[in-house]
């Protein structure tokens, strides 16, 4: 049978974390704040994570990044993840804010973007000067065309495994997206969002209230 | 590593069997396979948690590459003669039923439930269960409903089959479809959600 797991993340006098048995041995960048009783599957989640802000990542209470989620994050980029999260497989790219709320679940192969690279509207020269600056360039980054904009989940907020959620998007609490969706504009709360091209297709009951949060967090934790 | 280990590509699939050379080697012991059905590695098995006497029902001349058998408690998952499944994930809840000859490309996701309630509330108290401290025992149970893959199917590249859907005999399913609902017989469907073409 599976189980849970807590984790520890030991701080080393360098700053970075290091989770224990971990096969990645890159360690857990210092400009990052851990909640409480956290999973971190690997370090190598914070791989292509380059943010320079003075907090880059925050997760939130007992929340997971599971079966290697990706962040990657520029210079300017902050990922705020809320409490009892899941990231399960999921890539976040962000260059400016990305917003995660609580008790949201991704599921693999989901893709949360605040950045396009923007080529749809620039010019061929354009493409060709990027191309020129990243073969010149040690790590091999891509200059960005676009403006990032910013992207939020609100709480309660399920996106199914392959989907897309690009740059500007905000998703309502309660929403689902269905797998393999591309979301390319806001989600209203309770809304059941599948296909490409995407279409809404009803409303939840929004039950969800703070006593069946309380009475949730009575029935399902390890007591 | 000696040489016939080196060009070894498949082991052939037994009940109970320990894979030499292999990780992690061990196949489980509650399936049930005919003859020449071959399977590259016992890590196929990494996510079978199946506990009922028969969990794997696999026919004759089967052929499974890297693909996972993800089965819970009581899952049953069935494959009949000839069929070839390359890359793909079968994750079962309940119960997933691929016919005879059929053939299945990679990155294809057959699905029987939805993993989650749908609820918000539902789900809310899934996402306190799943979390490293939460109690996953007492999770509330999610809605299934048995997948049917036909005879003589073919399945194209990433596409997705989820739950309660069944494709008919000789049916066509295009690279990247998702499919929400029953496709005919000998019919050819691609999109998201699917139709026909």
């Amino acid at each position: 049978m599976r189980k849970n797991f807590v984790q520890t993340v030991k701080k080393a006098k360098d700053g970075r974390g290091y989770i224990e048995y971990d096969w990645h041995a890159g360690g857990i960048p210092s400009n990052i704040v851990l909640g409480e009783n956290v999973y971190i599957d690997s370090s190598y989640s914070f791989e292509p994570f380059h943010s320079e802000r003075e907090t880059g990542f925050y997760l939130g209470d007992a929340s997971g990044l599971y079966s290697a989620s990706t962040l990657m994050v520029g210079a300017n980029g902050t990922v705020k993840v809320g409490s009892y999260t899941i990231l399960n497989g999921t890539v976040v790219v962000c260059n400016d804010d990305v917003t995660i709320g609580n008790h949201c679940m991704l599921a693999w192969g989901s893709v949360v973007t605040d950045t396009w690279a923007g080529f749809q509207s620039a010019p061929i020269e354009k493409r060709r000067e990027v191309l020129r600056f990243a073969a010149t360039d040690a790590r091999r980054r891509l200059l960005q065309v676009d403006t990032p904009r910013p992207v939020v989940l609100e709480d309660n907020v399920w996106v199914g495994f392959d989907a897309v959620i690009l740059p500007g998007v905000t998703l309502g609490r309660g929403c689902v997206v269905g797998s393999k969706t591309i979301v390319s504009e806001d989600v209203p709360p309770y809304a059941i969002m599948v296909g490409n091209p995407s279409r809404l297709v009803r409303y939840l009951d929004a039950d969800d209230t703070e006593e069946a949060r309380k009475k949730a967090f009575q029935e399902y934790l390890q007591h | 590593m000696s040489n016939e280990q080196q060009q070894r590509l498949f082991y052939e699939l037994k009940p109970g069997i320990d894979l030499p050379g292999d990780s992690p080697g061990k196949i489980p012991s509650n399936i049930e396979v005919g003859e020449n059905t071959v399977i590259d590695s016992s890590a196929c098995f990494n996510n079978y948690f199946s506990t009922l006497p028969v969990g794997l029902r696999a026919g004759s001349n089967i052929t499974l590459w890297r693909t996972s058998l993800a089965a819970e408690e009581n899952a049953l998952i069935e494959i009949g003669d000839y069929t070839y499944i390359s890359n793909a994930s079968l994750v079962c809840s309940e119960r997933i039923t691929i016919g005879s000859r059929v053939l299945i490309a990679g990155g294809v996701t057959i699905a029987d439930s939805d993993f989650h309630p749908i609820a918000p509330a539902a789900r809310l108290a899934d996402t306190i269960a799943l979390s490293p401290v939460g109690n996953r025992q007492h999770r509330l149970s999610v809605s299934t409903k048995p997948v049917v893959i036909e005879d003589d199917v073919w399945i194209g590249y990433n596409a997705t089959i989820l739950k309660g859907v069944r494709v008919g005999t000789g049916a066509i399913v295009a690279p990247g479809a998702l499919l929400i609902k029953d496709v005919p017989p000998g019919t050819e469907v691609a999109g998201n959600p699917a139709r026909i073409v």
